[in-house]
């Protein structure tokens, strides 16, 4: 585990990635990694818990959309919760948001996605 | 790829507009400088895709610049450099002033960071460099990459942003401490300190003004100073002038009344300017004067009043480091208190002390002499230092004289009040003392040292009661002096001086007994001393028997001494009833044998006193014209008009002890009125006739009540 990745755990199907810090291209791709290891085990669901992560920038945002693209080929999703408002806002004008899902809450999160 | 998927350079631009936005919009909220400047770091690094970052600041009063905000990287390798304002890529920007690329691997600082590219970007405060923003590896997809010319742009108008924010909250921060250092500079001063707004509300007041205007802040503050200074219009008056004419005004010695306390201030009002000399209201400044009194106060417990005011006036008068010079030092000393303090309770001997010392310190101060120490119950007086004087050994012959003459008073009273009588020596002497402050870092009195001193001192021992002792100096310079009388005495071998030193024993005027003066005592001692429930043996009943004695004295022709003893007897006449109202003359009689010892009476006046007192005994047995007088003086009532007062006054008096029926007491007055008989002309004549028909009056009362007729 990274220091970028605090925790990766797994509820109702959903594989819960839990974010600290910078999420830019070392970021992204830490991120990328396990969602790509879980996809060949069979898993296409994804949240990621963002309270730890404060800032991003557009090379982190392109990698989620790399695994945005990967998950629309096998019908699998991706969200995230704990968006700090920068990062939403991020997210929002890079377009995140019309192929993914942001949530309020982790349980929030779990139940719509 | 979808082509919605793409991250198109519009999305981008948006992007960095948004996070301008953002940090335009947010950078105000911020009043703590390292919030803001992690902000902003963090925000230029996700705008500019970079991939760390790091502002640093100049250290105040230096060329440094320390490192105040870091993001993504490890800055381990770069604690301990000294970035230096002249080295590397901070000299380039400090003397550009712009944005600018750097080659990391060649500049001395960066070149630590582990890192590529950099972008660095000027903070500037009145475009002096304050710091930089550095940005460092721009990330792409395809990994890292040099920072483009738009990112220049990007990170300037960021640090613009920055720049204003920082230097804001810089401002707010200088204006704080300045506000912070002026309130602290207020409330530490012991001038009090308010201001008013042009609105005549008091809107600033120190901790001095309150505690002189003895009103709490929130009571004061934003009240209209008319309605504060209510009770002291002329505060008013100088304020409301002080606006209408812009003029400084101020007002000494003036006595300020608030909440109940008065204050003695010198105060001043003027107007209170803004940075363009515009009139904003008024600064009110009240100096606190009594410190001084408190000064003045406490100096004048040594030194009397008229040196404490010309020390304050003149401080170079004032020379409290050591020196040599002529002084006249004066010794006092009581004989045998220590074995008069073994009689007394401890509260009694220190009562006694402060009576005395209170007494001589007056005249001590009354000759400007100064108090240097008191030993035990001995006094040290300085006449000459620390402001000398050409009267300074008349002052101190003047000063001994005067406290064994008030001695002779005060023992009067003391001897009125059965207290032993305290007798002094005093020894004078004059010659050169070192003067000056000694002692330890802990304390240090000034006082006066030398065999001078000493020499007084011994003197001082020398001296039997009563007497006063000075030098062949002392002499030497006082013996022109009219009325001062002086006996040679034989020379005294002292300690420490090898041959015998020549003394003198000054004359006094010794007041013969002040017979007014010892009724005024005598009547005090009676008025505190006789029991409050006796209505007729009560101070009333004593001064109309001197009033009576003084009258039938002279008519009868009494000489005036007699006269001045018949009354010292009234005065004592009924003494004895404090103690034993039983025996009350026999009482009285030892009391005034005692008291009349010791004020050196002679046996034959005291025996003629005791013996008039004693004479009141009823029956009465006066033995010569004197104790006549007395004893028709006490009751010279039974032939007045006050009768009915008087015996009523005694009928209560005996039922303190008994009952007492109505035709007892009338058998009683009529058996006393008729066995009394007055002894001189002048009491027989004005008031036997009367005496005689009250006795008629009673037995008349008597019958009615025995005929079952009532009294009228």
């Amino acid at each position: 585990m990274s220091d970028f990745i605090k925790s990766v755990k797994q509820e109702n199907g959903i594989v819960i990635i839990e974010t600290n810090g910078y999420l830019n291209n070392t970021g992204g791709e830490e991120i990328s990694a396990i969602c790509y290891e879980k996809m060949a085990n069979g898993q296409f669901k994804f949240l990621i818990n963002m309270a730890g992560t404060k800032i991003v920038n557009s090379i982190g945002v392109s990698i989620i959309i790399e695994i945005i693209e990967k998950l629309q080929e096998v019908d699998g999703k991706i969200g995230y919760y704990n968006l700090a408002p920068i990062v939403s806002k991020t997210f929002n004008i890079m377009g995140l948001t019309k192929y993914s899902t942001v949530f309020e809450l982790e349980e929030e999160a779990i139940n719509g996605l | 790829m979808p082509n919605e998927f793409n991250i198109n350079e519009l999305q981008l631009k948006y992007l960095e507009l948004e996070t301008l936005l953002d940090i335009t919009n947010e950078l105000n909220s911020f009043d703590q400088i390292p919030v803001l400047l992690q902000e902003i770091l963090v925000k230029s690094c996700g705008v500019l895709n970079a991939s760390s970052g790091l502002i640093l600041l100049e250290d105040d009063n230096s060329d440094v610049l320390h490192i105040a905000a870091d993001f993504n990287m490890d800055i381990s390798s770069l604690k301990g450099l000294i970035f230096n304002k002249r080295k590397g890529f901070i000299s380039e920007i400090h003397q550009t002033r712009k944005a600018t690329h750097v080659d990391v691997e060649s500049d001395i600082f960066l070149s630590k960071t582990n890192t590529k590219y950099a972008l660095i970007a000027p903070l500037l405060n009145k475009k002096m460099l304050v710091g930089v923003l550095i940005v460092l590896d721009k990330e792409s997809r395809q990994g890292i990459s040099r920072f483009q010319e738009s990112d220049v742009n990007m990170l300037s108008a960021i640090a613009t942003q920055a720049s204003v924010a920082y230097n804001n909250i810089k401002l707010i921060e200088s204006i704080k401490e300045a506000k912070t250092f002026n309130d602290n500079v207020m409330q530490s001063i012991v001038t009090g300190v308010f201001t008013t707004n042009l609105m005549g509300e008091i809107n600033h007041i120190n901790r001095a003004a309150t505690t002189i205007m003895n009103l709490e802040k929130e009571k004061v503050m934003g009240n209209h100073y008319e309605y504060v200074f209510d009770s002291n219009q002329l505060i008013n008056q100088l304020i409301t002038k002080c606006e209408l004419e812009s003029v400084t005004l101020s007002e000494s010695q003036y006595l300020l009344e608030c909440n109940g306390k008065s204050t003695t201030i010198n105060i001043s009002v003027s107007p209170l300017l803004n940075d363009i000399n515009e009139p904003i209201g008024s600064v009110v400044a009240m100096e606190d004067l009594s410190n001084l009194d408190k000064l003045k106060s406490t100096f004048k417990k040594y030194v009397s009043k008229q040196i404490v005011d010309q020390l304050l006036e003149n401080e170079e008068l004032l020379n409290l480091g050591g020196q040599e010079q002529e002084a006249t030092i004066l010794f006092s000393d009581i004989r045998g208190f220590t074995s008069m303090s073994e009689t007394m309770s401890p509260t009694e001997v220190v009562e006694t002390l402060n009576e005395y010392f209170n007494l001589m310190i007056e005249i001590i101060f009354k000759y400007n002499g100064t108090l240097d120490k008191i030993i035990g119950d001995a006094l040290m007086v300085i006449f000459g230092a620390p402001i000398a004087n050409e009267a300074d050994t008349k002052n101190a012959v003047l000063t001994a004289i005067e406290m064994q003459e008030k001695l002779i008073e005060f023992n009067q009273d003391r001897i009125i009040n059965l207290k032993k009588p305290i007798r002094i020596g005093i020894g004078i002497n004059r010659g050169k003392v070192i003067s000056g402050n000694i002692g330890s870092k802990q304390q240090m009195n000034y006082t006066v040292i030398g065999d001078s001193v000493n020499l007084a001192s011994r003197l001082c021992s020398v001296a039997k009661e009563d007497e006063i002792i000075v030098s062949e100096t002392v002499w030497q310079q006082v013996k022109g002096v009219t009325n001062f009388k002086s006996k040679k005495l034989k020379a005294v071998t002292v300690k420490g001086k090898a041959k015998p030193i020549e003394i003198k024993a000054i004359s006094y005027f010794k007041p013969a007994f002040h017979y007014e003066q010892a009724y005024g005592k005598v009547e005090n001692f009676l008025i505190k001393n006789l029991p409050a429930e006796y209505t007729y043996h009560s101070i009333h009943h004593v001064r109309d028997v001197v009033e009576q004695c003084e009258r039938i004295a002279k008519k009868e022709k009494v000489e005036k001494s007699i006269i001045a003893d018949i009354k010292l007897a009234a005065w004592l006449h009924d003494i004895g009833y404090i103690w034993e109202p039983n025996r009350h003359e026999a009482r009285g009689s030892e009391y005034a044998r005692i008291i009349l010892t010791e004020l050196n009476f002679p046996k034959s006046k005291i025996d003629l006193i005791t013996g008039m007192i004693m004479a009141t005994k009823i029956p009465q047995s006066p033995k010569n014209e004197y104790e006549e007088i007395i004893c028709d003086a006490d009751l010279d009532y039974l032939g007045r008009e006050d009768y009915i007062e008087n015996s009523n006054g005694l009928l209560q008096e005996i039922k303190l002890n008994r009952e007492i029926t109505e035709i007892d007491w009338l058998n009683i007055q009529d058996k006393f009125l008729r066995s009394h008989c007055y002894f001189t002309n002048e009491s027989i004549n004005r008031r036997e006739s009367k005496k005689q028909l009250r006795i008629k009056i009673i037995q008349e009362q008597i019958i009615n009540i025995k005929n079952g007729t009532s009294r009228t």
